[in-house]
């Protein structure tokens, strides 16, 4: 188990380094200089200052140098500086990054809330309105795309009726919104799992011999059935993660919610490269750290499964 | 073909089979059963008219415009701009724009009618090059393994730590501003982006059928009489997987209506004045908060779609297949 871990750690290392060229290189495909017009706005920079800037910044030498410098600069957790803030990169990650972690964290947790009693109470009574009414909640979570919820949702609580303010991350009522529209689909997909598993569980030999040796319904549901339904649900957490950041970037648009999603989609637009890189890192970090805890705890929480050498 | 051979000129099946005393069900092939069961899924059929009736609407929009029937999309009519919808009533409706027109003064209904078409060929363009490159490379790296089985596996390792939408987020950023990315408004550079992300899915999924296939005695039976590789991955495998496929298929289509509608709201997708229902939202949310419907109704178009299509995927899903799960 120990060796399996240190070994998939390692693997780490040779991922990460393909995201980073891969991003790299396709980010600087694009023609053009991250400080000419189109990139900066409407507002061209004269050529000597284009020139100056670049040189400042390394762009005016060959793509591969450049890669090579970033790279030597990175392996000392440096990622440079902002191009339109000249803000260190680590610096502005470390600011946005609570913001988001909270924004990520909240929606989870609400989806879990929400998904794990609804999936287990359908499954429970599976055919009934309880069931269908949760079904069909999980439809649209997972089919209509968090951008249009969102429209509808500042239209009907936030212009139409004044409930709830919609624009930025100032006070907890700010939070609603962002929160609960980015755990939609996590809670809707949550819900579907939760209640197939459930329905397999409660169909195994052992939980008829629970019930054959007289144990109470909730003992058998609670301790037998739900035990080994959970399984299934723990390993989807990890997709669900990085569903999450993807959404973040989204819904962070959407509602001005200063974290690194909004960043991103900025820096994307302005090429500002080192912030774009810096921020990818971060993300795709993340997401393999949360695929491989999933992995680790799987192995723990059911024993049937070996870890594969 | 009847399941009962009949003697020749003398009993129709229905007849002998009333002598038999038996009834003899019509033999249906594989596919003629699945598209029943899927005519009995309600939600199915709700869904499929859907999706057509929004297919031939995609078709024939060019054809009402030049009849005159719808206005110009791109027409800019300033004076009239933002006027609401016939179905509010208000004082800011002119009959000649039933949905209303937007900041610009351009037709909604007309905009909306157009987007269907750059929809749908986002839906089915990419997911045909999907289709093509996926089952091809899945095949020959299932059946024959070995180096092109490895490099799938590898390229599948890097593709996964990527997220699909950031992914295109960064293609559509970098490569928007060049000659590909102007080629029709930046459509041809949407279907090569979504292609790109995502035929390692199709291609791995198709490997997984066959190497749980090849083993199987049919495979083995036409090998044993001689049948070259590429006669039994198109005879003998290809048909075995359609059904997952078909389904991935189904899915893949609202998926990359949604990648585009999302990158043009964001506005690194189609290029305006073209309209998409992701521009039109990305256009209107300005005015968002003082007049709401050219958002709204681009934004019903996307949910009513996208529903139709999960509607449709699930029917198939259960038709085809009715052991898969979830």
């Amino acid at each position: 188990m120990l060796r399996y871990t240190i070994r998939r750690l390692l693997l780490l290392i040779p991922t990460m380094f393909f995201v980073a060229v891969i991003v790299f290189f396709l980010a600087h495909a694009a023609p053009g200089s991250p400080f000419d017009a189109k990139a900066q706005g409407d507002k061209g920079l004269p050529t000597a200052t284009i020139l100056k800037l670049e040189e400042h910044y390394g762009l005016n030498r060959p793509i591969t140098e450049q890669f090579l410098l970033y790279m030597e600069s990175v392996a000392k957790f440096d990622f440079g500086n902002s191009f339109r803030s000249g803000r260190q990169v680590s610096e502005i990650i470390g600011e946005q990054f609570p913001v988001s972690a909270q924004l990520g964290v909240q929606a989870l947790l609400f989806a879990l809330a929400f998904a794990l009693p609804l999936g287990v109470v359908s499954a429970l009574r599976q055919n009934t309105a309880v069931d269908y009414a949760s079904l069909f909640f999980a439809t649209i979570g997972t089919t209509i795309p968090s951008f249009v919820i969102s429209i509808f949702a500042i239209y009907f609580f936030g212009v139409t009726f004044h409930l709830l303010p919609f624009v930025g991350w100032a006070t907890p009522q700010h939070w609603i919104l962002p929160t609960v529209i980015l755990a939609l689909g996590p809670m809707a997909f949550l819900t579907r799992i939760t209640r197939a598993s459930m329905l397999e569980a409660i169909r195994q030999d052992y939980v008829r011999t629970a019930r054959a040796k007289g144990l109470g319904e909730q003992v058998v549901i609670v301790t037998h059935v739900m035990k080994n339904a959970m399984i299934p649900v723990a390993t989807i957490v990890g997709p669900a993660v990085a569903g999450l950041i993807t959404g973040s970037i989204i819904i962070e648009g959407i509602f001005s919610v200063p974290g690194m999603g909004r960043e991103f989609l900025r820096s994307i637009l302005a090429r500002d490269y080192p912030m774009i890189m810096g921020v990818y890192l971060l993300y795709a970090f993340l997401i393999c750290i949360a695929n491989l805890s999933v992995d680790l705890v799987y192995g723990v929480l059911d024993p049937r499964i070996k870890v594969s050498k | 073909m009847a399941t009962v051979t009949t003697t020749p000129g003398k009993q129709t099946t229905a007849e002998r089979s009333a002598d038999l005393n038996v009834l003899v069900r019509k033999q249906r092939s594989l596919w003629q059963d699945a598209w029943y069961r899927l005519l009995r899924n309600r939600a199915a059929v709700v869904g499929m008219v859907i999706v057509v009736l929004f297919m031939i609407l995609a078709v024939t929009v060019p054809f009402m415009t030049q009849l005159g029937w719808l206005k110009d999309p791109l027409k800019q009519d300033t004076p009239n701009s933002l006027m609401e919808p016939i179905w509010t009533g208000s004082k800011f409706t002119l009959s000649t724009y039933p949905f209303g027109s937007d900041q610009l003064g351009r037709d909604i209904l007309s905009r909306l009618l157009w987007s269907t078409q750059i929809s749908m060929l986002v839906g089915f363009v990419p997911v045909s090059i999907i289709f093509l490159v996926g089952v091809t490379i899945g095949l020959a790296a299932g059946y024959y393994g070995g180096w092109v089985d490895q490099i799938l596996m590898r390229i599948t390792d890097v593709i996964y730590a990527f997220p699909d939408l950031l992914f295109l987020f960064i293609i559509m950023a970098t490569l928007r501003n060049t000659a590909l990315g102007d080629i029709q408004g930046g459509l041809l550079l949407i279907f090569v982006a979504i292609a790109v992300v995502n035929w390692v899915g199709m291609a791995r999924l198709v490997r997984g059928q066959v190497l749980s296939l090849k083993e199987r005695e049919f495979i083995e039976a036409a090998r044993s009489i001689g049948a070259p590789a590429r006669r039994i991955m198109v005879r003998h495998l290809f048909p075995n997987i359609l059904a997952p496929v078909i389904v991935s298929v189904a899915f893949g289509i609202p998926s990359a209506m949604l990648a585009e509608a999302t990158l043009s709201f964001f506005g690194i997708g189609i290029k305006p004045p073209t309209a998409s229902w992701g521009v039109m939202i990305n256009e209107g949310f300005v005015v968002f908060s003082t007049s709401a419907w050219p958002v709204l109704l681009p934004a019903l178009c996307i949910s009513i779609v996208m529903l139709a299509f999960t509607f449709l995927g699930d029917g198939l899903r259960d038709a085809l297949d009715p052991r898969m799960k979830i």
